[in-house]
């Protein structure tokens, strides 16, 4: 479904992206990996038309992307902050990418209606972005993306400013609606876990290259996931405090 | 037992100096309008109030200025949008945004007597006009200042107010992060104009408003640009009201009070207005 070669960006001499390959088939989440500055953003900016590339090519379905502009792309990119239209209502943040496409009142009523009840929020729709809580947030800006149904959606650490709590509900969520409109994703995040909650690929992104992995095993394996070692840590500590708890 | 609470002079006395002396100045000019107060005083009389309907001076005024400071500020507020959704990389760099603090560092009289050096007939592009053979004399350049239409007033309230309106809407352009929610509704397939009309003009309107009717009511009252560039009839409501004032008859105080009390009046009406908005915009803004 999505192709993605050679892909190199840099600025001001500085290399942000080398040589990146990739292949997406539909339904895919590839969850990326990476450090802060590792390139991350810029890829996704890229793929969805809000930078260009230096050199590479990017299709999807065969068409060549690289000369469609963002608004044709229908690949929606998520920030790390909800932004919420803070003038329009929790419906109407919804419904934005409905009406500027023109579609009639009653259709857009039904699924707004259809989308909010599937991400819990039938009972916010009238409300303002100020009265609702961060996680809430976060299932509006998904539903105002979801419901134009993207062809690839592009999710830039979308629950990194949400509290422990609150995340591990959201990457359920996330996961379960995925599956249910069998979207295509690429989510980027610098937790490992939320790469292995949500992904069904894996990759690690590390100034600019980015590494594929076959499997969960070998993601798990390679050192710089971190990923080998905190198992060790954990490990450690159980060992160490089972006796103490014995006695 | 509670230790007692030195008391703070500063609010009341600040309470009283923008609260206390208008209200008291309001009730005089009610109290002066029905012939209780005044150097003229014979007792309670509704023939002010009464008068008020035979006599069109203070209608029309208001209505003159409600076209003046409408016209001034719609146009500023235009301009300034313009300004902030088309021409963003010229308002981060170069000239320009130093430029828009110029005006607002100078006083509204030396705007107005520019204006009137500039556009009279007897004015600077009225005699360049004459010497290009554009007009055929310094009477047929066309009447810019001292106008009916008050040509004069709202081009001086603008060259004012948009500079402010610019630099009031950049910042909030900035603290909104309108740029990235661009590029979120451009991925959400909005076109540029799209955003501009359905999310950067909606959002920035909404969180200046107060800002605007503030400048709407600063404009309603102005006093020193129309007096230099107005025409003795119509006026603006604060010439109209001076001028009662000042009249040596005084049998026209009553009135002149009444009319000021009128247009206080509808001022507080605007301010409460004022307060409601700003209260939203401080809610909507977290």
């Amino acid at each position: 479904m999505l192709t993605v070669s050679h892909l190199s960006k840099q600025f001001n001499d500085q290399p942000v992206l080398r040589d990146i390959s990739l292949t997406l088939a539909e339904g895919e989440v590839l969850a990326v990996l990476g450090r802060s500055g590792c390139g991350k953003t810029t890829l996704l900016k890229i793929l969805a038309g809000l930078e260009t590339a230096d050199s590479g090519t990017l299709e999807l379905h065969g068409q060549d992307l690289l000369p469609v502009p963002p608004n044709e792309r229908q690949m929606v990119y998520l920030y790390q902050e909800p932004l919420l239209f803070p003038h329009l209502s929790v419906f109407e943040n919804v419904a934005f990418g409905l009406r500027i496409r023109k579609v009639k009142e009653a259709e857009i009523r039904q699924r707004v209606t259809e989308l909010l009840a599937e991400l819990e929020m039938s009972e916010h729709a009238r409300k303002a972005p100020h009265q609702l809580s961060g996680g809430q947030r976060q299932r509006v800006s998904f539903g105002r993306a979801l419901i134009i149904r993207p062809r690839l959606l592009l999710l830039d650490e979308p629950f990194g400013n949400l509290d422990a709590q609150t995340r591990a509900a959201m990457q359920q969520l996330f996961g379960r609606v995925s599956r249910q409109h069998h979207i295509t994703s690429i989510f980027v995040t610098h937790d490992s876990r939320e790469a292995l909650t949500v992904g069904t690929r894996l990759g690690y992104l590390e100034r600019g290259r980015l590494t594929s992995f076959a499997s969960v095993t070998e993601f798990v394996a390679d050192a710089r996931t971190n990923i080998a070692a905190e198992l060790s840590f954990w490990e450690n500590i159980r060992s160490t405090a089972s006796p103490a708890v014995a006695e | 037992m509670k230790p007692i609470k030195p008391i703070k002079p500063i609010l009341p006395l600040y309470a009283l100096l923008v609260i206390g002396l208008p209200l008291a100045g309001l009730g005089y000019a009610l109290l002066g309008s029905v012939g209780v107060v005044g150097p003229l005083a014979e007792g309670f009389t509704g023939q002010y109030w009464q008068a008020l309907g035979h006599e069109p001076g203070l209608a029309y005024a208001a209505l003159y200025s409600l076209w003046i400071a409408g016209a001034s500020v719609g146009i500023s507020v235009v301009l300034a949008l313009l300004l902030v959704l088309r021409a963003q990389a010229t308002l981060q760099r170069g000239p320009l945004p130093g430029l828009l603090y110029v005006p607002l560092v100078m006083p509204a009289l030396v705007v107005a007597f520019y204006l009137f050096q500039l556009l009279s007939r007897s004015g600077w592009l009225s005699r360049i006009s004459f010497r290009l053979g554009l007009t055929n004399s310094l009477e047929a350049f066309p009447e810019l200042v001292q106008d009916a239409a008050g040509v004069g007033i709202i081009l001086a309230h603008v060259l004012l107010t948009f500079p402010f309106l610019t630099l009031l809407f950049q910042a909030i352009y900035q603290e909104s992060r309108l740029a990235e929610l661009g590029q979120l509704t451009s991925t959400l397939g909005a076109s540029a104009r799209q955003f501009r009309r359905r999310v950067a003009a909606p959002l920035l309107l909404r969180r200046a408003a107060p800002t605007v009717l503030l400048s709407f009511i600063a404009t309603l009252g102005a006093y020193d640009i129309p007096l230099l560039l107005g025409r003795p009839y119509p006026q603006m409501l604060s010439v109209f009201i001076i001028t009662k004032l000042q009249r040596f008859d005084l049998r026209e105080l009553p009135a002149a009070y009444l009319a000021g009390f009128l247009v206080a009046a509808g001022l507080l009406g605007l301010i409460l207005l004022l307060l409601r908005l700003a209260n939203r915009s401080r809610i909507e803004a977290g």
